[in-house]
């Protein structure tokens, strides 16, 4: 079923890049083109052309996402991501959508921990359309309380589809973070509270519009079958005369280190089956461990070769299943504030948590000790190198890392060196690693079982 | 001189720029679809492939399907059977145990994933490209050779059991069980997933029996779509699958499709329920039907795009639901139309009566010109979006040989929706938009509900295993 203008709950586990260029049967190596540079009014812009199918995405992505949101106002991020559907100056309520579906495209939006977007992709000869869209909802976003709320019911009917009324309730993320950070930024459920997202006001809507959607705070990418002189022409006459605003006062992200394992208990009013999830806080991802890291978690928990995987559902058969990765939503590249690597698995009926746990301690203990087998290492990335191209096999995952990097890093040219430090990790990097961080001092635990108890 | 002249030329290209434009830009000129040529073959056991390089990332893409439906034949002495095959063929083989061949995977940036549905079974599997030999190789071993070792075997009958046990906590599981229950009856398009008492019976000879008469070449098609080269790769899989034994298929069932005699409301008590999960629908017609084009284009006008009516109406207008949908959703045999909404409690009659408003005003009135011409822009743009991805167009083309379509079905696509009439539209929504004898499957509190419900016909009440509570 699709899910339009959500909060992505799919887990995606998508990875990085090569200097190197492989080639496939064809003999062309991967290099993806990139255009980048910034308008006087801030705007930073990349154009990456791709002539394989005719066909275009235009994305827009916001320098905020819902770790900035205020408080009292839980979920207001994304409240308001819908609220860009809403109407501007020159496009009605809602007809954003007719004007890309009626051209032959498709549409959506998308609010994480530190960005929000806004994409369309479509016949590539309509990219000035999607332009002009863009545009207008920047430069003139159409604010009622009509629309408000209309919008405020809807996405409380969307937190009650994928949370409230869901065995789990998405506690692997939710609670999750809700446990294991103190800062309320980070901590706090970006989903949002029921009454939260219905106490939101116009007022709050319009501050939040100025503050953060401004020209000076976003990144216009632009990928597919076009020629980069029309578009810089275009993206010229539809974004150069929108104001700069005074850039945000962000928030201190910042968060203590955690010194004493966290452990939480839950029952579930709709769940059959108990299920268990851990996070383990991560280095950033300027720290020379990073890499080594991402290819743990790679090892550990990434498909049905992975240590966790073989351990748990295949070896010891405690658990149905095991999911998780570096960054709930996204990937090594789209976030900027603190981070856990988060593990989900529902455990059997007739077991308990601290049997799981045991397991997942023995695999990391392995780990310290023994270190991992090089050619463990080298198949883990070679799996990386391949799950980064899948990333990169259609305009809009192209537009989303270029995105990310010019908004993060400031420069999306990286897109063609990614790679390098994570083929150059050793197993020796990864051991340290395990040893540094995966101790339980620096995670948090919950066991979630039924509330009316396990069906044997 | 040349500076000065550039700057001019420049500030010309500014000055209207900085006025907002009031309308949207006119398209430019269409650019050219080049699809890959697709190339097709037989090998001498039987197996079709289908080759289209598409080198868009150093990767290939590969279906392999097999006729071993949920709805196959040893579906009566074994329901399931083809699900839980499905589920262990990949779990070693003659050769290789199950982490073996994990291991090999990782080693190639591959997977191989088998599933299998109420047509077929399939096996997806992908690789980067310089591996694609090794691909074909594991593809073909757990294809001819799978060993289904008793461990293999005992794990996925118990886990099959759990994770249906815990799908039942799920309104969405439910609501579609119960939907597929309710509208196929007696034929076999009604199968979701087997009892535990069914699961626990199969042996691996059962399975072992099962594979070696369902996965033969002769039966079956193998679709790679990548950064292929098309010679060596066809002389690949000529090497890897040509020692495959074909066999002879079993004859498939094909009992008459099942047609509704009235409306009824078919509820599944889920208590605490803080929504109703709603789906309305009827059987409609096979993939290869001539009404296809109309049907699924009347469907992205009710409600299977984004600007569509149902949406417009009970999100955009009411706010009763974040995320409303229909689907044409027709298959091999036959299909069912479904329109649906997750929907809190207290709107679930109101919800229940815009839905069938949108259906019936579809039947009795045509669609705006306008609106037709929105829905194949959208059909056209999209597909070219879904052929430009290896697995996107390596489905689409499996659905050719799944489904028995026109083998120039991508090709015809876009006359095909372009030739289409507000007047077929409406013939279309006349026919499988059938409110009078529908379906009503909802998923919910009963107590919460039951009187925003029961106006709309007579109901069935059911538990979440299934088992009948009460009758109206």
């Amino acid at each position: 079923m699709r899910r339009f203008v959500a909060t992505s709950l799919a887990m995606v586990l998508l990875t990085t890049a090569t200097t190197t260029a492989f080639a496939g049967a064809s003999g062309k190596p991967l290099v993806i083109p990139v255009v980048y540079y910034k308008l006087p009014n801030g705007l930073k812009v990349v154009i990456s052309e791709d002539h394989n199918a005719p066909v275009v995405t235009v994305a827009v992505y916001y320098n905020v996402g819902f770790r900035l949101e205020p408080k009292g106002r839980t979920g207001f991020a994304h409240l308001f991501e819908h609220m860009m559907f809403q109407g501007s100056a020159n496009v009605k309520k809602f007809e954003h959508a007719k004007y890309v579906e009626a051209n032959g495209g498709s549409l959506n939006g998308h609010t994480d921990f530190d960005y929000t977007n806004y994409f369309q992709t479509l016949p590539s000869n309509r990219v000035e359309l999607g332009l002009w869209l863009e545009s207008d909802r920047m430069r003139s976003l159409d604010i009622s309380e009509e629309n408000l709320k209309n919008q405020q019911n809807v996405v409380s009917e969307e937190v009650r589809v994928n949370v409230l009324n869901q065995p789990y309730q998405l506690f692997e993320w939710i609670s999750l973070w809700e446990n294991s950070f103190t800062n309320w930024n980070n901590a706090h459920n970006g989903y949002g509270e029921l009454a939260e997202i219905n106490a939101a006001t116009i007022e709050d809507v319009r501050s939040f519009f100025k503050t953060y959607y401004a020209p000076n705070n976003a990144v216009l990418t632009v990928v597919g079958d076009v020629d980069v002189n029309d578009v810089k022409k275009m993206v010229e006459k539809h974004f150069a005369g929108i104001s700069t605003q005074p850039a945000p006062t962000r928030a201190d992200l910042t968060e203590p280190p955690q010194t004493k394992e966290k452990r939480v208990s839950q029952t579930d009013k709709l769940a059959n089956l108990p299920a268990l999830a851990t996070g383990y806080h991560l280095p950033p991802q300027n720290s020379p461990d990073f890499p080594a890291m991402a290819l743990l978690v790679q090892i550990l928990q990434t498909g049905e070769s992975s240590r966790w995987y073989q351990r748990l559902v295949k070896e010891k058969e405690l658990t149905l299943d095991l999911s998780g990765g570096l960054n709930y939503f996204g990937n090594e590249f789209d976030y900027t504030g603190p981070m856990i690597m988060t593990t989900r698995a529902t455990y059997k009926p007739g077991h308990t948590a601290d049997e799981v746990l045991r397991e997942m301690d023995a695999v990391v203990a392995d780990i310290v000790s023994q270190g991992v087998t090089d050619k463990e290492l080298a198949n883990a990335k070679v799996q990386y190198r391949s799950n980064f191209y899948s990333q990169l096999e259609g305009s809009q995952g192209k537009a989303h890392l270029l995105s990310a990097l010019a908004l993060f890093r400031d420069d999306p040219q990286q897109i063609n060196s990614l790679l390098t430090p994570f083929e150059n990790v050793t197993a020796a990097q990864i051991k340290a690693a395990a040893a540094k961080y995966l101790v339980a001092t620096n995670r948090t635990v919950i066991d979630r079982v039924p509330e009316k108890g396990a069906k044997q | 001189m040349k500076s000065t002249l550039a700057i001019i030329t420049l500030a010309l290209l500014v000055t209207p720029a900085l006025a907002q434009q009031k309308v949207p830009p006119a398209p430019g000129p269409a650019r050219p679809l080049n699809l890959p040529k697709i190339t097709e073959k037989k090998l001498s056991n039987g197996l079709t492939v289908v080759l289209a390089p598409l080198a868009n990332v150093p990767k290939v893409s590969a279906i392999l399907t097999f006729r071993a439906a949920t709805t196959a034949s040893d579906r009566q002495a074994h329901p399931g059977i083809a699900q839980i095959a499905a589920s262990v063929a990949n779990e070693g083989t003659d050769t290789r145990t199950s982490k073996q061949l994990k291991e090999e995977l990782r080693s190639i940036g591959g997977s191989i994933s088998l599933g299998s549905d109420t047509d077929a079974t399939t096996m997806s599997g992908s690789s980067l490209s310089e591996f694609s030999t090794r691909l074909f190789e594991l593809m073909s071993d757990v294809a001819q050779h799978p060993s289904f070792p008793e461990t293999e075997v005992k794990l996925a009958q118990e886990n099959t059991i759990q994770q249906i046990r815990a799908g039942r906590a799920d309104a969405g599981f439910l609501v579609n069980e119960r939907f597929q229950k309710a509208v196929f009856g007696d034929h076999p398009y009604s199968f979701v997933v087997p009892d535990e008492k069914s699961i626990s019976a199969l042996t691996r000879a059962d399975l072992r029996a099962f594979v070696s008469k369902f996965y033969i070449p002769n039966t079956s098609h193998l679709i790679v779509v990548g950064d292929i080269d098309v010679d060596k790769t066809f002389a690949d899989i000529e090497k890897a699958f040509g020692s495959w034994k074909s066999g002879t298929a079993p004859p498939d069932e094909n009992p008459p499709v099942p047609k509704r005699d009235k409306r009824q409301i078919y509820f599944v008590n889920r208590p605490g329920s803080i929504q109703s999960a709603i789906y309305i629908g009827n059987v409609s017609i096979p993939r290869k039907d001539k009404d296809y084009f109309a049907l699924r284009t009347a469907d992205t006008i009710y409600g299977s795009s984004f600007y569509s009516r149902l949406t417009r109406n009970i999100r955009e207008s009411k706010g009763y639901t974040y995320s409303p949908f229909s689907s044409s959703n027709t298959r091999l045999k036959t299909g069912a139309f479904l329109a649906g909404a997750f929907v809190r409690n207290e709107v679930t009659g109101p919800t229940l009566l815009e839905i069938f408003y949108e259906l019936d005003r579809m039947r009795v009135l045509p669609v705006t010109d306008e609106e037709l011409n929105a829905a194949k822009e959208f059909s056209t743009g999209n597909f070219s979006v879904e052929l430009a991805s290896q697995f996107g167009l390596a489905g689409r083309i499996n659905t050719i040989y799944t489904y028995d379509l026109d083998k120039n079905f991508i090709n015809d696509f876009r006359p095909k929706i372009e030739a289409l009439t507000t007047a077929d539209i409406q013939k279309a929504a006349a026919r499988y938009f059938d409110t009078y004898h529908a379906a009503i499957v909802i998923v919910g509190d009963w107590d919460k509900v039951k009187d925003q419900v029961t106006p709309f016909g007579d109901v069935t009440i059911y538990d979440a295993e299934g088992n009948i509570v009460t009758k109206s």
